[in-house]
């Protein structure tokens, strides 16, 4: 027996690992390959990325963001000089009640749980809390205390 | 739509050399095959390009190689908090007692033997992941060592010293096996 150097250690490991013939595949791969081209190929091209999409939607996709653009562009410029906002407003109107109801519906909610929260003993939210803390450091506990037992014998 | 008949034969030309590459990165024959399996989808997209292409070879281990390092780095990411407590597995981070070899001629003597080579794989896929992942790009990848510094992010000292420690733990393993004809895992 006798101590090699690191450079006849390394030309060592390195002949030993080249001479390893490539690790055949699993028979498996190449169905799975196909199986899962199989399934790309059926999502529709709305459900795919920019790259999958007709080259006629694209074109037309980039018309109406171009108008949408040029719109925007308009309107502030129009903002900037004014204009008369009555026709505007008169259409949007339907939409601003629906709003003007869900923050109403919000508000009641809102001072509702103010109500509610202001009954419960002050005692009770921090016990409720600290019950939360303990089952949430107990969980991350568990997690690693798994991840140890389990993980680190793999 | 069905895969072209060449797209198919390429794929069995290549899936061995792509497999290999993931499993001795990874260390884990089922993630390599998920690994795998992305390779061969993106050598689809640009199916255009790589079929006639006489670096497709080249292009598909490289591929293999950034995905299986984003996927472990990906993983150390997503598990860095436990990954630094120290476990059972890492003793081989320790100072290890100088080892003494064989001399060459004796190690390589039955190296070209089909369980001498099922050893060396074992021996790699057993080594933890930061001795084994620097240990495959430098003498399966040819990467420099500033380059496997730069691609996982860690100095290049650690990786010189990963390195060493990974070959003196494979080859600590290689003479254990050509010593006795203990089980591996004992």
């Amino acid at each position: 027996m006798e101590r090699l150097t690191p450079e006849q250690l390394e030309q060592l490991v390195h002949t030993a690992l080249r001479s390893l013939p490539d690790r055949r595949a699993p028979a498996s791969l190449e169905s799975r390959v196909l199986a899962a081209l199989e399934r790309q190929a059926a999502i529709p091209w709305w459900h795919r990325s920019w790259n999958y999409w007709p080259q006629s939607v694209r074109a037309l996709f980039l018309v109406f963001c171009g108008a949408v653009a040029a719109g925007l562009v308009f309107a502030s410029l129009g903002v900037q000089t004014g204009f008369d906002s009555a026709p505007f407003q008169h259409a949007v109107a339907p939409a601003q009640a629906l709003v003007d109801n869900l923050l109403a519906a919000g508000r009641w909610l809102a001072s509702f749980t103010d109500r509610l929260v202001s009954q419960i003993p002050s005692w009770w939210l921090y016990g409720a809390a600290a019950f939360v803390a303990g089952i949430y450091a107990m969980l991350f506990g568990l997690g690693a205390a798994a991840y140890r037992t389990l993980w680190s014998h793999r | 739509m069905t895969a072209p008949v060449d797209f198919s034969t390429f794929m069995r030309n290549y899936q061995d050399m792509v497999y290999s590459t993931a499993v001795r990165l990874l260390g884990n024959e089922t993630q390599a095959e998920d690994i795998s399996q992305d390779v061969f989808l993106k050598a689809y997209e640009h199916w255009d390009n790589l079929r006639d292409s006489v670096t497709a070879g080249g292009w598909l281990k490289t591929v293999t190689t950034n995905l299986s390092i984003n996927h472990l780095q990906r993983y150390r990411k997503r598990w860095r908090f436990f990954s630094e407590i120290t476990r059972p597995g890492d003793e081989d981070d320790r100072e290890a007692a100088p080892v003494e070899f064989a001399a060459p001629d004796n190690f390589l003597d039955t190296l070209n033997q089909t369980d001498r080579r099922a050893w060396v794989e074992r021996a790699l896929e057993k080594l933890p992941e930061h001795q084994r992942v620097p240990l495959v790009l430098y003498h399966f990848e040819d990467l420099p060592y500033d380059a496997i510094a730069q691609r996982l992010g860690v100095s290049l000292s650690k990786v010189k010293t990963d390195i060493m420690r990974g070959r003196e733990a494979l080859a600590r393993v290689l003479m254990r096996s050509g010593a006795s004809h203990e089980k591996f895992d004992s």
